[in-house]
């Protein structure tokens, strides 16, 4: 028969246990920024893509 | 704790029935996923053009209701058992809504296949967007009907458990995912309300010919009622499994209840009012309104942008407690081997994305550009084809060993698996995207005419074959996927059982500091409910005033069918109606039963 063994949940890598008080997510507000900065990027680019082309569904002439 | 499956044996055969028929439907849509874009880019064309519209139906049905909803009641079910740690009030109730949904289904289903033989009158080649002029056989909204009816009698099921639950606790805040469930289901009783007017009022009258004619327009109004909160049910199981397994995945804990639940009830308030978005180009329905459900659609990123940053701190703490240090260091400490983990990390990087080009569709000037384009399609592949679908496959190499407690058959195997996903739908959805900004119209099998669409950086040519690799490289992952399945549910090669799984970990900022209001479910529907009259009102008594309850006299339009094979004799009709009523009502009495 089978031998038995618990469901993975990589807790056994676990090196320290960081409390409520003791944690400052800095690594997500640093991966927030790079989101902001791609999605203002992005906001130029659909300038480019909307406006700039001669015939657009926008303006029409 | 011992697993689930042992706990719960009796909800756990619930859950692993949901699943498997979540997992047939995600089979039969996807293997009709190639034959359709290999058809549109004309690489490969084994079927007449007309029958790619069938086609399309099945790919669309059996992927964002049936696979995504079974999934989601398998799911919850274990998330109401296991939060409340109690078993199911009369599992007799819990079968027949799994009974129902499966009669529904198979009923639908059987009136789409009909599509592909002309040896009878049934068929419902009407696209996931069933609204009219198209008509569709009668059979396909009364399954559609059973199949959401089911889905009511989940949620009244649940709330019982709860109420249950709240007699035995008095006092005690609702657990997490019991709170999440509840939500859903509640925001899911008031998108539904439209859909059930559009095919109960108008589109099964219309069918059966007990009414001449519809309101196109206000069929479509009132799916699209639905249509978009429906989105919102793909996505809330998605949102519990990256509020509650991710960071349990990663080695940490969730960084707040409290953002969660309010995450849950922005969902409940603000899913229904915003459906209109999807009509902007609908003559008939005046600027201001549209306007209204664009503003309400951009509140919308409000809880989306909660969520990214809840789950990408919960995930970074468990970085940390693993020996993460650093602004992007932290990122390398995280279980990357794990398919679970990794799949739905890339799932939740693919919705970042999609949360950009979500931007451009509701955007009311930018959605004119890419309006009945091939970025629609690449939006929501994005979404529910990678956020949605690849985050069910991810979890479920987290979650079959709870349910069937077998041990999952190669964790090597899995993260090719969400590997090959993430890769073939970064080069599909991007070049559909593309395409789309290109002007190659959606919804048809012959996209080219007559002249020739200019690609804003690269050849169209060059994106279709990235359509196509995309393509070929998903359904590879997706046979991939059910192999592994296979060998995983029922312990194939397994040498060894499953019998005990760690609970849940506590938020690091708890439920005890969530505010009490966030309980009073009352409120939040009300407030649901005063934005829907303000939003809907309206429109709806002016599309009634300008068109008719019963429209202008509007012929329903059934597509051709070329036939892939025949069926002789015209009873054939009847005789597949009667079997799909008598497989519903096995599947419901099995169900009963069991």
């Amino acid at each position: 028969m089978a031998t038995e063994q618990p469901a993975a949940d990589q807790t056994d890598d676990i090196q320290r246990e960081i409390g409520h008080d003791e944690y400052d997510p800095i690594g997500t507000l640093a991966l927030v920024f790079i989101y902001f900065i791609i999605v203002s990027m992005l906001w130029i680019f659909v300038y480019f893509v909307e406006f700039l082309p001669r015939i657009s569904p926008m303006v029409v002439f | 704790m011992a697993v689930f499956a042992d706990r719960y044996p009796d909800e756990a055969k619930v859950v692993r029935a949901a699943l498997a028929s979540s997992f047939l439907a995600l089979l039969i849509g996807g293997a009709m996923g190639p034959l359709q874009t290999l058809h549109r880019i004309d690489y490969l064309r084994i079927m007449p053009s007309e029958t790619y519209y069938t086609v399309l139906t099945l790919h669309g049905v059996a992927l964002v209701i049936l696979f995504t909803i079974f999934f989601l009641v398998g799911f919850y079910q274990w998330a109401i058992t296991d939060s409340l740690d109690r078993p199911s009030e009369d599992i007799r109730v819990t079968w027949l809504w799994y009974g129902l949904m499966t009669a529904g289904a198979a009923m639908a289903s059987i009136a789409i296949l009909g599509g592909f033989t002309d040896a009878t009158d049934i068929s419902a080649s009407v696209l996931f967007t069933f609204y009219a002029p198209l008509e569709a056989h009668w059979l396909f909204y009364a399954g559609l009907t059973t199949f959401i009816v089911g889905t009511w009698v989940a949620g009244a099921d649940w709330f019982r458990s709860w109420w249950n639950w709240k007699k035995e606790n008095k006092g005690e805040k609702t657990p997490l995912r019991t709170f999440m469930v509840l939500t859903t289901m509640l925001m899911w009783y008031l998108a539904t309300i439209g859909v059930a007017a559009a095919v109960l009022l108008f589109l099964l009258p219309w069918s059966l010919g007990i009414i001449d004619s519809v309101n196109p327009l206000l069929t479509r109004t009132l799916f699209w009622y639905f249509g978009h909160p429906v989105v919102y049910f793909w996505l809330l199981p998605v949102y519990m499994i990256w509020y509650v397994i991710l960071p349990q995945i990663a080695g940490g804990r969730l960084f707040s209840d409290a953002l969660a639940r309010i995450v849950f009830v922005l969902f409940l308030v603000l899913s229904v009012p915003v459906g209109i978005h999807h009509q902007y180009l609908d003559p008939g329905i005046a600027e201001g309104f549209k306007f209204l459900s664009a503003s309400n659609t951009m509140f919308l990123l409000l809880p989306s942008l909660l969520t990214a940053f809840t789950v990408v701190a919960s995930i970074e703490h468990g970085a940390r407690q693993r020996g993460g240090e650093g602004y992007f260091r932290w990122l390398t400490a995280l279980p990357w081997r794990n398919p679970a983990f990794t799949g739905m990390a890339l799932a939740g990087l693919m919705f970042a994305a999609a949360g950009f080009s979500g931007m451009v569709n509701a955007g009311m000037n930018l959605n004119y550009l890419v309006h009945n384009t091939m970025w629609v399609p690449g939006h929501f592949h994005l979404t529910v084809g990678t956020a949605v679908a690849l985050t069910i496959m991810a979890v479920t190499y987290w979650f079959l060993p709870r349910i069937t407690g077998n041990p999952i058959f190669s964790m090597r195997l899995g993260l090719v698996q969400v590997l090959t996903w993430f890769v073939g739908m970064v080069l599909m959805s991007n070049a559909m995207h593309r395409v789309g900004v290109g002007g190659e119209p959606r919804r048809t099998a012959d996209p080219f005419y007559d002249f020739e669409f200019e690609g804003v950086i690269g050849s169209i040519g060059e994106l279709h074959l990235q359509i196509g690799i995309g393509a070929i490289i998903l359904t590879l992952s997706l046979v991939l996927f059910f192999i592994h399945l296979i060998f995983s549910w029922f312990g194939i090669s397994a040498t060894t059982k499953i019998t005990s799984e760690a609970p849940i970990r506590k938020p690091l900022s708890g439920k005890e500091h969530a505010p009490a209001v966030l309980e009073n479910f009352r409120l939040w529907v009300a407030i649901a409910a005063v934005l829907i009259v303000l939003v809907y009102t309206i429109p709806i008594a002016s599309i009634i005033a300008e068109g008719g309850l019963f429209g202008p006299d509007v012929s329903p339009v059934r597509p051709d069918h070329a036939p892939l094979f025949s069926l002789s004799g015209l009873a054939t009709e009847w005789v597949v109606a009667g079997l799909a009523g008598a497989v519903g009502a096995i599947a419901a009495i099995a169900g009963v039963l069991r």
